[in-house]
């Protein structure tokens, strides 16, 4: 056995890497990863997967439903870091993984693959306080900006984590843009990753926090009549069924953290797409209380005043 | 094994306070003629959040609504019945109708934003409510669970110059009940968080509960809006509830002018901050309970 594949197998006990192991695997990375488009081809069949946040067990449960990789063909998403209790080892997993089989699994990246957003909410302080110190975090963070920023499923299927840009309109803007930064705070990368689609507009809206575009329906039908799109997939919202169609099946969010935050009750779904891109989603519940390690559903007695 | 001798302990305790627990399937327990009872349920559905929307007059929403989680505070005798509850934390977000707070990368969108058409929204994201419970009277006159009146009413709170017993409160009497039950959570599409909960715990001297509204957003401003009930079961010719309410806020540029750390995440736990947090609005009141 390969060390790599000793690692996938540590890592799906959810047994973080020692760091040398971690700088070592973020390397390979970085040479498979340098050479993908910003929107990076996808062969059919494959299976779609929205957010994990850190949800490792969950993720174990994603893959006992949609099956194992190689085996399955998967495009995520991005945000595989942040919130849940276990981002380092799901990161690790999904980016061992990718060494392994570059070609049988795709990662792009979400806002939450960020040196900014990290240090907020939760994977900077998970690194410290599993390694000691911040390096792996380093890497990891390093990596992010190699990630690539879409997917497209044989030409028809427009795959991306948060949504359009009002500077976009055709992919080939898309493979303009020089990835390699961190996520920035405005712009068309930006808007890649951040903005929603709102059923309250037809073109475009600005959010009332004065930053972050919202689309409407006429967006969607325009983008996806200019690229010859079948429809857009992305993910970056909680939905509680898991996966939610809008503006007449032009985009479907797909949501792959169920219980998410280990609290919310929701259900999670990916999307299989055959040969034929005829599609399926498949729903999924989170892991059962004992397959996991995280703490009890019931809070502690606290003496708050 | 451990878990009978954990339960039989609890139930001799409940007893030794003269209480008991809901019947099966109920989270509380029964104290001094008071029922209390939790509830933590899921997020509400795609179709009832849509609901909740018409309902509300609005078509944003918290992205976590726990529309079904609750806590009730049933006064047998007077009926008086203090509850909290997603759904009228939302009405009073609607009708304060704050404006909305520009995050920090709002100024360079200003230029950029000029360059497309667009629509601009304008509802308070931070859903920040003034919300300090609800209350209504339901008279059980013909047995338990069989409510036959309840009518919304504007019970009497008196302004008070009493405090609660923090010192009473601090001391490490048992908890015969315990929860905390999310009422709504909003990640500010990752600029913070807005976050409504309400913790209760019930000693065998009294009940004590906290409602909290929680807001942070990143770079911006802090919020922390907290009402505190307590009800003490000491037996006296007039029982009563205090209710304080304490308002706090801040901006991260006056905490870093005080030289406080500027950065989000030295900002995650409100109980480690609120005193950091400048008090804009302090009020007592009090609710006389027949005797």
């Amino acid at each position: 056995m390969s060390d790599l594949d000793r690692q996938i197998e540590q890592l799906k006990r959810c047994e973080p890497l020692k760091e040398s192991e971690v700088k070592a695997l973020c390397l390979k990375a970085m040479e498979i990863l340098v050479e993908e488009s910003n929107v990076q081809r996808v062969d059919a069949p494959v299976t779609i997967c929205g957010d994990i946040h850190g949800q490792f067990y969950d993720m174990k449960e994603l893959f006992k439903v949609g099956g194992d990789c190689p085996k399955t063909n998967y495009l995520f998403l991005g945000d595989f870091v942040d919130r849940g209790f276990y981002s380092v080892e799901t990161f690790l997993l999904l980016l061992a993984l990718k060494v392994r089989y570059p070609d049988r699994i795709t990662l792009i990246r979400g806002n939450h693959e960020s040196r900014q957003i990290t240090q907020v909410y939760g994977f900077y302080d998970e690194c410290l306080r599993k390694y000691g110190s911040v390096n792996v975090w380093r890497y990891c963070t390093d990596i992010f900006d190699y990630l690539s920023l879409s997917a497209l499923i044989e030409n028809r299927i427009f795959s991306v984590h948060g949504g359009l840009s009002p500077a976009i309109s055709t992919l080939d803007q898309i493979r303009t843009i020089d990835r390699k930064q961190e996520v920035p705070h405005d712009g068309a990368m930006c808007d890649l990753l951040w903005s929603d689609p709102e059923d309250m507009v037809d073109g475009w809206g600005l959010s009332p926090r004065g930053a972050g575009f919202l689309f409407g329906g006429n967006v969607v039908t325009s983008f996806n009549h200019a690229n010859n799109l079948d429809y857009i997939c992305r993910a970056h919202q909680l939905v509680m069924e898991g996966y939610k169609w809008m503006f007449n099946n032009q985009i479907v969010t797909v949501w792959s953290a169920p219980n998410y935050c280990y609290r919310c009750g929701n259900v999670a779904a990916i999307l299989e797409l055959d040969e034929n891109l005829n599609h399926k989603f498949r729903v999924f519940e989170a892991a059962p209380h004992e397959s996991r390690g995280a703490p009890s559903k019931k809070p502690a007695p606290d003496y708050f005043l | 094994m451990e878990n009978e001798i954990e339960e039989a302990e609890r139930k001799a305790t409940l007893k030794a306070a003269g209480a008991e627990s809901l019947p099966q399937g109920r989270n509380g327990v029964r104290i001094h003629g008071w029922e209390i009872e939790s509830k933590n349920r899921s997020i509400l559905s795609s179709l009832t959040y849509e609901q909740w929307g018409e309902k509300l007059n609005t078509s944003h929403l918290p992205e976590m609504v726990f529309g079904e989680s609750s806590l009730v505070l049933w006064h047998l005798q007077s009926g008086i019945n203090i509850h909290f509850n997603a759904f009228d934390a939302l009405v009073g977000w609607k009708k304060e109708g704050l404006p909305p707070v520009e995050v920090p990368a709002a100024a360079k969108w200003k230029f950029r934003s000029k360059l497309f058409q667009q629509v601009i929204f304008d509802y308070d994201y931070t859903f920040t409510t003034p919300y300090c419970g609800s209350e209504t009277v339901e008279k059980n006159t013909e047995g338990e669970g069989n409510i036959l009146d309840q009518e919304n009413c504007n019970l009497e709170w008196e302004d008070s110059e009493e405090k609660i017993d923090i010192v009473a409160l601090a001391s490490k009497e048992p908890i015969l009940f315990y929860d905390e039950a999310v009422l709504y959570e909003d990640e500010l599409a990752d600029n913070g968080v807005s976050l409504l909960t309400v913790k209760v715990r019930v000693m065998p001297s009294c009940w004590f509960l906290l409602l909290r509204f929680w807001l942070r957003v990143d770079g911006v401003l802090m919020r922390l809006r907290d009402t505190r009930m307590y009800c003490s079961f000491e037996k006296n010719a007039n029982p009563f509830i205090l209710r304080e309410s304490c308002w706090r806020e801040a901006t991260f540029q006056s905490l870093s002018a005080k030289g406080y750390p500027s950065d989000s995440a030295a900002y995650s736990d409100p109980n480690l901050i609120s005193h950091r947090l400048p008090v804009v609005m302090q009020k007592t009141q009090k609710l006389k309970l027949p005797g």
